[in-house]
């Protein structure tokens, strides 16, 4: 997009705005489609039970989107200390939907450090759908052609359709390529986060030091897998659960596939014995048991959230494409995961080969897409939350919440207000599932290989 | 006439419990000798009613009666009597029994007192005939100015029946309206600009029979009062007269002038304009720059140019805000890629508007700003550069855009002209007190040319509108059967400029109706009594012209006072202000105030027992003294109560009266004054205290204190307050002393 949005700090202090109108247009289409509505009123700010005391959010952050100030809304921290409980949403007596609007932020954050920036397009809109699902398509066609192009015949042996190297020359590049992709979008960020901190007076003017970062990084780690900050949701504390069991579910799923990768390739390049690592495991193997478990974890944590996103409740969250394209592959992964195993041990023949496919190309999908799509989050929230400690800008502190007002159904539905611009989100609700808006642990980039290995056994 | 006096004292609600009846009776039979003094337990029943009725039928009927019962301000339908039945009520529930002490010897002097009081009224007062005066009252109305409201307020006279003469100063009706190139929305969904349906107005107006057109004209002069008024209109060098009732005045408002906004930009950047230059734009296709003639692509609006500034304009003109908002409209139609601008003070979009401006806060190209602008200049390319600080964005922003439009306020077009000063020749006696009376400042705008002593036109209260306190007297002006209606009046947006010319045309028609029948219009709405002057003993001095609040009274040559009865609103500030006293109604006058002063039982010094009166002002001060009673508070046995039409009305011989009587104090209670004044009539109850001022004076040289006379201003709602502003009053004369009169 064109970079048209430009705040330059002028010799005499008054700061020259120019509005991207094209970025206002990208943040409705983003799901922030409400945004206009905002008057500022401030009630946002004053309900969220983690925005800071000082230059709280969400109020500024819908100014600025109002007025399409693109990079001051990139590169900005607080829209990363939002966790999309809504309560403002809930509150805000014009339905301009804050929330929404800083979770459409979040979504154009993304596509705006995505490297390469193609990617960052054709993963945020919805017309490019095709040519994601496309790609793991042709590529998996490309790995069963050359291993041979046939439906192995008689016990069901995944390594028959694909050799377990090909497997993994496949993952382990395109878990590489993420890791690389996203490396370089989260440097960005993070200095992009930095400027404006300093710009904007939440940090001081020095250049970020690296060391001091990485240790204020290390200290968010318990706040974000104990999901501390989400619990100060009111609006929508039914998704405490449901988010915690995915974040579990991924992290758990991620340990046992580099066991698996150990068990296999560890014997040969540390000179011991690993075998009792390698899979294809037995039902009574500890680590089958403990996959099955978290898989299980996972798929429930999953279901959870898409029964949350489909419960009838007016004002809480409405779904975003970005939102469903990723609880969908989640739901996918985890249910062909597991079907996977179900195959193996029942011996289904053909369907058993068919949802293995399935099943690589929503790891595929899910690993290959993660820089660009929904699961950035994160990655991106773990910065900037890293961030927040560093520059020691306090958020959800015990104070404050207890602040947020309580029996949200007393205040009156912005629906009331406006019945047509209400109908839209209703929709939307209707036609897709839920949305996860996690915090994540730092580097889970290998989750996915390890989950899909374990399949492949 | 010879009168027979009836009194019939009520022993309901309590009266009876409280009060010795026979002992009051005794009062009314031994001291004034009526034709019959009767009680009943139930006097606003049908048998209670009956019994009065009986008496006033029959050859040697009654034709005074006394209701001693309940307050005046309650049963007014169930006591009519019909004018030629002189009556009085004597109000002994809420002011006697409901505020003071059952059963005790003062609270039955004080009702003796107000059966005194009461009694010696009716003595003095007679009946009402209404005035008719030779000429044929005219029920037409005379509307002024063409543009949305004169023509609203015409054809809703038309409509209800009345004939009017609608007079436009411009070829063609449809005012302001006419310049606009869309309308703000007036009807559901209230989001879509709307073709401007003025010239649907001005048809229908031009069409209806009962509506006489005069376009090109302008007013000559207006002679007379309402119902007998001439209006000379001058068009196109003729001047055609025309007979009509009362007037409707709407002859709208002007931009402020923006070349006095240069802190905006005005006239050093090219492409700042204003609000007025965009309709003409719009009107003719495209808004482009003055500059390049190229089409605007980014347009900053700046709200209260002007308004809400004291610099210029201190009030709100109420469009700047909705007319903005569609005209940002505009240029978002014309491009969809523009951009523009709104910095407000205030987004103020009340009503129905409130929908429009949600809808275009939806607009992606619409950028809102609270913020003040702080410079403006122009760049090479004859971009306009404004800073603005104090905005939502937390800092000082600059913007760079194609154009800025200056919401300019509106200023009504009474304001405009020269101002005009009464004049006093020359120093005559009352002349001293004269001088202290804020004289009104009159502005020659040159819409009325009215022939009055006071003035061509109405006074402004606030800001050179000539309104007057809108809670209270809608659509009123400061002139007898003259209402002004739409901007000249205040700043209105379009559907309130419509209501408000219909409330006016409303207004005027009750005058005519009202007027025809000899009857005062609002606030003594139906009142017959009128001032009659005893010329005779006429001094020339002038003061009841100067002082009269609606300029119902002319001067010949000589200076003698030419009252014009269709104009008065029977407040008696002119019966107040007579040093001669010539000026009384026939239900009202200083003798009979006087009158019941001196009637009142007046003990002993060695009684301890002192008085005082409390002359109260019946629109608020009256009610709040019953209010009094009917929340059972106690006030001072000493007190009674006189009511008073307006305190203007004050005489000072009555303060005179008392004091010689060995009346201890008087407390008079009226309106508020001054800027947010609730006077009925206006200025009553200042000049009540110009005139007191004066009194301090002879009370010194009569060697009494002046701490014996004082004036409380209150409203209504004051009245759980007014209970210790009464006893305090009475402390106060405790310490004081008795009157030294007392007794002589």
């Amino acid at each position: 997009m064109a970079d048209e949005s430009a705040v330059q700090v002028e010799s005499k202090a008054a700061t020259l705005i120019e509005p991207d109108l094209n970025f206002v247009r990208e943040l409705k289409e983003a799901g922030g489609d409400t945004l206009k509505k905002c008057f500022q009123c401030a009630t946002c700010s004053v309900v969220c039970a983690l925005s800071p005391d000082q230059k709280p959010y969400p109020r500024k952050e819908m100014v600025y989107s109002q007025w399409g100030l693109k990079d001051k809304l990139v590169n900005n921290v607080d829209v990363w200390l939002c966790h999309y409980c809504n309560d403002c949403s809930t509150h805000c007596p014009r339905g301009a939907r804050p929330g929404d609007t800083l979770r459409a932020v979040r979504a154009l954050s993304f596509r705006h450090f995505a490297f390469p920036s193609f990617m960052g397009k054709i993963v945020g809109e919805k017309k490019y759908l095709p040519i994601m699902l496309a790609i793991p398509v042709l590529i998996l066609l490309l790995g069963i052609k050359i291993a041979g192009g046939h439906i192995p015949e008689g016990a069901v042996e995944y390594r028959d359709l694909f050799p377990l190297l090909l497997v993994d020359a496949i993952f382990v590049t395109v878990t590489f390529l993420a890791i690389g992709s996203i490396g370089f979008g989260l440097w960005n960020f993070l200095q992009g986060i930095h400027a404006n901190a300093v710009a904007e007076g939440y940090a001081e003017d020095k250049p970020l030091a690296m060391g001091d970062y990485v240790k204020s990084l290390i200290s968010v780690i318990p706040t974000i897998l104990l999901h501390d900050k989400f619990k100060l949701c009111t609006t929508n504390r039914d998704r405490y659960w449901a988010h915690i069991l995915v974040l579990v579910g991924f992290v758990g799923l991620f340990i046992v596939t580099n066991l698996g990768f150990v068990g296999i390739y560890g014997g040969p390049l540390l000179g011991i014995n690993t075998d009792f690592l390698a899979p294809p495991y037995s039902i009574a193997n500890p680590i089958k048991l403990f996959a099955l478990l978290v898989g299980i974890g996972l798929l429930g944590g999953i279901l959870l959230v898409i029964a949350n996103r489909l419960k009838p409740k007016d004002a809480e969250s409405t779904i975003s494409y970005l939102d469903w394209s990723l609880i969908v592959a989640v739901l996918v992964t985890v249910s062909t995961g597991l079907l996977t195993w179900i195959g193996r041990v029942g011996n289904l023949g053909t369907v058993a080969y068919g949802i293995y496919f399935l099943h690589l190309g929503s790891v595929f999908y899910i690993i290959a897409y993660l820089p660009y799509s929904k699961l950035a989050h994160m990655f991106y929230r773990t910065v900037a939350m890293g961030y927040a400690a560093y520059i020691d800008r306090p958020f959800g502190v015990e104070g404050v919440a207890a602040a947020p007002v309580a029996a949200p159904e007393v205040e009156p539905t912005p629906a009331a207000e406006e019945p047509a611009a209400e109908a839209e989100p209703v929709e939307e609700k209707a036609e897709a599932p839920a949305e996860v808006e996690a915090e994540a642990p730092a580097e889970p980039e290998e989750e996915k290989p390890a989950e899909e290995e374990e399949k492949k056994e | 006439m010879e009168k027979k006096v009836g009194v019939y004292i009520c022993k309901g609600c309590g009266i009876g419990d409280s009060l010795d009846i026979e002992a009051l009776a005794a009062v009314a039979n031994d001291e004034f000798s009526p034709a019959v003094c009767k009680d009943h337990d139930f006097l606003c029943s049908k048998a209670g009613v009956q019994v009065i009725q009986q008496d006033l039928n029959g050859d040697d009927a009654v034709n005074a009666v006394v209701v001693a019962a309940c307050s005046p301000r309650v049963m007014q339908d169930v006591f009519d009597f019909g004018p030629s039945v002189v009556l009085d009520r004597v109000n002994l529930r809420e002011q006697v029994v409901w505020c003071q002490p059952a059963g005790e010897e003062d609270t039955q002097m004080m009702a003796e007192d107000y059966l005194r009081l009461g009694l010696t009224k009716v003595g003095i007062m007679e009946p009402l005939e209404p005035f008719q005066p030779e000429e044929e009252m005219s029920k037409r109305l005379l509307v002024v100015g063409g543009g949305l409201a004169g023509i609203t307020a015409s054809a809703e006279a038309a409509k209800a029946g009345y004939e009017v003469v609608l007079v436009e100063k411009e070829a063609q009706l449809g005012g302001w309206m006419n310049k606009l190139y869309k309308q703000a929305p007036m009807k559901h969904p209230y989001t879509d600009l709307e073709d401007v349906d003025i010239a649907d107005r001005v048809k229908a107006v031009e069409e209806d029979s009962n509506v006489t057109v005069y376009t090109g004209a302008t007013m000559e002069k207006i002679e007379g009062a309402p119902c007998l008024y001439t209006a000379h209109i001058k068009q196109n060098g003729n001047v055609v007269t025309e007979r009509v009732g009362a007037i409707v005045v709407a002859t709208g408002a002007v931009p402020y002038e923006a070349k006095k906004l240069k802190h905006l930009g005005y006239g050093s950047c090219e492409n700042v304009v204003t609000n007025e230059t965009i309709e003409e734009l719009a009107s003719k296709g495209t808004i482009t720059r003055p500059s390049d003639g190229q089409p605007v692509k980014s347009a900053a609006f700046v709200l209260c140019a002007g308004s809400r500034d004291p610099e210029h304009l201190s009030y709100c003109s109420s469009t700047c805000c909705i007319e903005s908002l569609k005209q940002a409209k505009y240029l978002r139609l014309q491009d969809k890629d523009a951009k523009a601008y709104i910095i407000y003070k205030d987004m103020r979009t009340p009503g129905h508007y409130e929908l429009f401006y949600k809808s275009m806060q939806e607009d992606e190209g619409l950028f809102l700003t609270k913020g003040v602008v702080s410079s403006v200049t122009e760049d090479e390319n004859k971009n306009v550069v404004l800073e603005v600080d104090d905005t939502l964005l937390g800092e000082k922003i600059q913007l760079k855009v194609d154009m800025l439009v200056m919401a300019t306020g509106m200023v009504t077009n009474a304001a405009i002209g020269e101002e005009v000063e009464l004049v006093l020749e020359d120093e005559e006696e009352g002349a001293a007190e004269l001088e202290d009376v804020p004289a009104d400042t009159i502005i020659k705008s040159d819409m009325l040319n009215l022939e009055y002593r006071q003035g061509p036109e109405a006074p402004p209260l606030h800001n050179g509108f000539p309104d007057s306190h809108f809670i209270c007297f809608p659509y009123e002006s400061r002139r007898t059967g003259i209402y002004y209606a739409g901007s000249v009046r205040a700043p209105l947006d379009g559907p309130s400029t419509i209501d408000d010319a219909g409330g006016a045309a409303l207004k005027a028609i009750q005058c005519v109706e009202l007027t025809s029948q000899g009857m005062a219009v609002h606030p003594r709405a139906g009142d017959m009594s009128y001032p009659d002057f005893f010329m005779d003993r006429c001094t020339q001095c002038k003061r009841c012209t100067v002082e009269c609040p609606f300029g119902a009274i002319n001067e010949d040559a000589k200076g003698n006072p030419l009252p014009n009865p269709t104009r008065c609103r029977r407040c008696g500030v002119c019966m107040g202000a007579c040093p001669e006293r010539i000026i009384s109604f026939k239900n009202y006058s200083v003798k009979m105030i006087g009158n019941m002063i001196k009637s009142i039982n007046v003990p002993d010094e060695w009684d301890e027992k002192p008085r005082f009166i409390i002359l109260a002002c019946e629109n608020d001060a009256y009610p709040a003294l019953d209010m009094v009673g009917i929340t059972r508070q106690q006030i001072s046995p000493w007190a009674r109560v006189i009511p008073m039409r307006c305190l203007g009305g004050l005489n000072l011989i009555w303060i005179a009266d008392s004091l010689s009587k060995g009346i201890d104090g008087i407390l008079l209670l009226g309106c508020r004054h001054g800027d947010d004044y609730q006077c009925h009539f206006m200025k009553g109850s200042e000049l009540a205290e110009i005139r007191l001022s004066k009194v301090a004076e002879t009370l010194d040289r009569l060697a009494l204190e002046s701490d014996r006379v004082q004036l409380v201003q209150l409203q209504i709602t004051d009245y759980p307050d007014l209970p210790r502003i009464i006893n305090e009053f009475s402390e106060k004369l405790d310490e004081v002393g008795a009157n030294p009169y007392k007794g002589f």
